[in-house]
């Protein structure tokens, strides 16, 4: 019914980002596994980050180890950056989808969520491998995991509350205010938990400093994994796009 | 300053979220003093309109005066020349009708609140019930105190949204009464599914569909007969 | 009188095309605030809806922790748990108290009535916010002394214990601040009462674990006393300014 050209103001997708995601996804998959390479093969086992000496935590003795668990730590800290940062877009995104109201920065948002949620997972499960199996524990409140777990927790309430809305307007609106209240919420819990002595656990992640090798290793995973995660944003961003692209074509004939 | 500025004026009012348009490009000035009827079938958009109006949700583009004030830039100033009667009475249960009332009157800055609120209780004849709660009102009494409500500020405009739904014919009998009562030059846009209803009350029409105006007209320019045949095939045109 | 008409005809000839009638007056802000303050507290002291069933609330929590404690050994211990399970209580309690005050609101379409006055959306937020500080700061005032006769035979609190008001002051202000921008929010979803828990437990928890820091080292008093106490209020007083400068800046874009 609407003249060619004039109404069909469709979703549009498949811009510059979307020729570069597949390029983004290769170099992303062979940075992390050259930086995964590096991690088992050049950079020499420290304890960066593991007990000095032997103490207890929870039931187990805990001594110097240098197994090669350790190497989790160099999948671990970069996905955790990468959740991070996909946090840091979903908050900008949803700041601009208030600013603007326009449905775009809604999906954007959405996205990086969904990103950060994956990524925050994964965050959690090297996590939950590293106290294991470097300390012995299945769970210790250690700043950084108590941070990531209450993230995670906001996350998923994020996206509950996604579904709990109909109108699609207030739905954009009231999750993009909960995803500026979660990335506030992050640092200031991590600061709590951090500056706030426990009297409970021992603080076990002294601040050693990374050795040149073992950062050139995390940066290589680490912008590996960005770029890995740019092209997921981007895959699911297009897959989204051209779904609304389809029910608004849909709309516009059944006119 | 021009003579008279039109009591509502819309350009190109557009409330869209992604593709869907609830409201598309609307444009439509009405005079002061007019009683102007929304109809349309379910999704047409009226009552987004409506709400537009009464700066409870603001339009993706276009503009929106009452009274000569911009609605999207100043609200507040647009807000202390409306009152809105929906079929939601928007009282507290548990706070009596004058207490509500008088809620209502200070939030607005009415200078004499008790005055004020006692004089509207008179108006729709609920004087005698003031330190009643609300809850223990029938639905046509907390519809009249809710008219009461909508004009505590004394506003140039008022707007209905469904008024009618949930009142017996009585209570809506009452409640015509009472609107004429109230009308004096006061300008009124009402939504509704009442053809009859709204058609005789009305001075001007507007029927949407698809968020889009498909007539505006006055209504002493209007063939009735004609308008019933194009309101039948609006709305048979069904839910966008 | 005759000032009021001077006033009158100043306002229209500085602003001539006002629509605000005769009989109003440009409404105070702080008068706004008062009045819906006011409305709440009215509201509550009538029904005692709010009140009656967070004090209960209160009570069968602590019967809970009665339970859950009995078998444990009375002694020093207990004073590192007790600061804790204070603060389950007065989240749990809170929590009951934020969903049943938006409830009010969303009920007949009052909260629109109120949007359609010439009324700052802050406004609306700092007297929710400030009737829901109210009525958890009554619920405490019950059921922290109910917690201390239940409890105290476990073991005697350090002198510093009094000090507790303060982190339970700094925890009760952020729950108020924060728990009325999600409970605004969860009023109009499905499944509400789940929903602001899924979304307070979390967004609180830094608030949490600073109060419960600084009420245990109030409660043990000694070297944690020294180490903590300070730390904590200080982080605690950090989140309230955050979180309810950022709740009252986005309050504007979940009410409308």
């Amino acid at each position: 019914m609407a003249p060619e050209g004039k109404s069909p103001r469709l979703p549009e997708a498949g811009q510059w980002p979307d020729r570069v995601a597949p390029a983004a996804l290769v170099a992303g998959i062979v940075l992390t596994t050259v930086g995964f390479l590096m991690a088992f093969l050049w950079v020499p086992p420290v304890g960066g980050a593991s007990v000095g000496g032997a103490e207890l935590i929870g039931d187990a003795m805990v001594s110097q180890k240098l197994l090669l668990s350790q190497k989790i730590f160099y999948f671990h800290m970069p996905v955790a950056i990468t959740s991070f940062i996909a946090l840091v877009f979903g908050a900008w995104y949803s700041l601009r989808f208030l600013r603007t109201r326009e449905a775009r920065y809604d999906t954007c948002a959405r996205i990086a969520l969904e990103i950060t949620l994956l990524f925050i997972a994964l965050t959690m499960i090297t996590g939950e491998m590293w106290t294991r199996f470097e300390w012995g524990v299945w769970w210790s409140w250690e700043p950084r995991l108590t941070t990531y777990l209450v993230l995670m927790l906001v996350v998923i309430a994020y996206f509950v509350l996604r579904g709990s809305v109909d109108e699609p307007e207030r739905r954009a609106a009231f999750s993009a205010v909960v995803a500026i209240i979660a990335f506030i919420d992050a640092p200031i819990c991590f600061m709590v938990t951090r500056l706030i002595p426990s009297s409970i656990h021992p603080v076990v992640l002294r601040e050693g400093g990374m050795s040149p090798e073992m950062g050139l290793c995390v940066a290589v995973v680490a912008a590996g994994m960005l770029c890995v995660a740019f092209a997921l944003y981007r895959a699911r961003f297009r897959q989204v796009r051209l779904a609304q692209r389809v029910e608004a074509l849909k709309e516009e004939l059944g006119d | 300053m021009s003579a008279a500025p039109a009591a509502i004026r819309c350009e190109g009012v557009t409330k869209a979220f992604g593709t869907r348009k609830a409201v598309d490009d609307l444009s439509l000035e009405l005079p002061r003093g007019a009683f102007l009827s929304v109809f349309g079938p379910n999704g047409a958009g009226k009552t987004t309109l409506l709400r537009m109006i009464a700066t409870l949700t603001r339009p993706s583009a276009g503009r929106i005066e009452v009274e000569g004030v911009d609605a999207k830039e100043e609200p507040d100033r647009a807000r202390e020349a409306i009152g809105l009667i929906s079929h939601n009475p928007m009282l507290y249960p548990d706070l009596t009708a004058e207490e509500n009332l008088l809620l209502y009157a200070r939030l607005y800055g009415v200078r004499d609140p008790g005055a004020r609120v006692i004089e509207l209780l008179d108006a729709v004849g609920l004087k005698h019930r003031r330190l009643d709660r609300v809850r223990t009102f029938s639905r046509g009494m907390t519809q009249r105190v809710s008219i009461a409500r909508a004009l505590v500020n004394d506003p140039a405009v008022v707007l209905l949204d469904e008024p009618y739904s949930g009142l017996d014919p009585h209570a809506i009998e009452v409640f015509d009464d009472l609107i004429a009562s109230v009308r004096q030059d006061r300008t009124f846009v009402m939504v509704s599914h009442d053809l009859e209803k709204g058609l005789r009350l009305a001075d001007h029409v507007l029927v949407m569909a698809r968020g889009r105006a498909v007539a505006f007209d006055p209504k002493d320019e209007l063939d009735e007969d004609e308008f019933r045949a194009l309101y039948r095939s609006t709305v048979g045109m069904g839910v966008a | 009188m005759a000032e009021r008409e001077k006033q009158e005809r100043a306002r229209r000839s500085d602003a001539p095309a006002s629509p605000r009638s005769e009989l109003c007056a440009r409404p105070s802000a702080l008068e706004q605030y008062r009045v819906l303050l006011m409305k709440d507290l009215r509201q509550e002291l009538r029904t005692k809806e709010m009140l009656v069933s967070m004090g209960i609330y209160a009570l069968l929590v602590i019967v809970v922790f009665g339970v859950a404690l009995s078998f444990a050994r009375p002694g020093a211990d207990f004073l590192e748990v007790s600061g804790g399970l204070l603060w389950a209580l007065v989240v749990f309690t809170s929590l009951l108290g934020l969903n049943r005050s938006f409830s009010h609101e969303t009920e007949n379409g009052c909260l629109e009535g109120l949007l359609l006055a010439p009324l700052d959306r802050g406004v609306v937020f700092l007297a929710k916010a400030t009737s829901n500080l109210a009525f958890l700061a009554i619920v405490e005032v019950i059921a922290v002394p109910l917690y201390w006769v239940f409890f105290s035979s476990f073991a005697a609190p350090a002198a510093s214990a009094p000090l507790i008001v303060v982190p339970l002051l700094l925890g009760s202000v952020g729950i108020a601040g924060i728990g009325t921008l999600l409970s605004t929010i969860t009023a109009s979803t499905r499944g509400k009462d789940v929903m602001l828990a899924l979304l307070f437990v979390p967004v609180v928890f830094p608030l949490l674990y600073a109060c419960v820091s600084a009420t245990t080292a109030a409660l043990a008093g000694g070297v944690l006393m020294e180490e903590a106490f300070a730390t904590s209020l200080a982080l605690a007083a950090g989140y309230d300014v955050v979180m309810l400068l950022a709740s009252w800046v986005l309050y504007d874009f979940v009410v409308s």
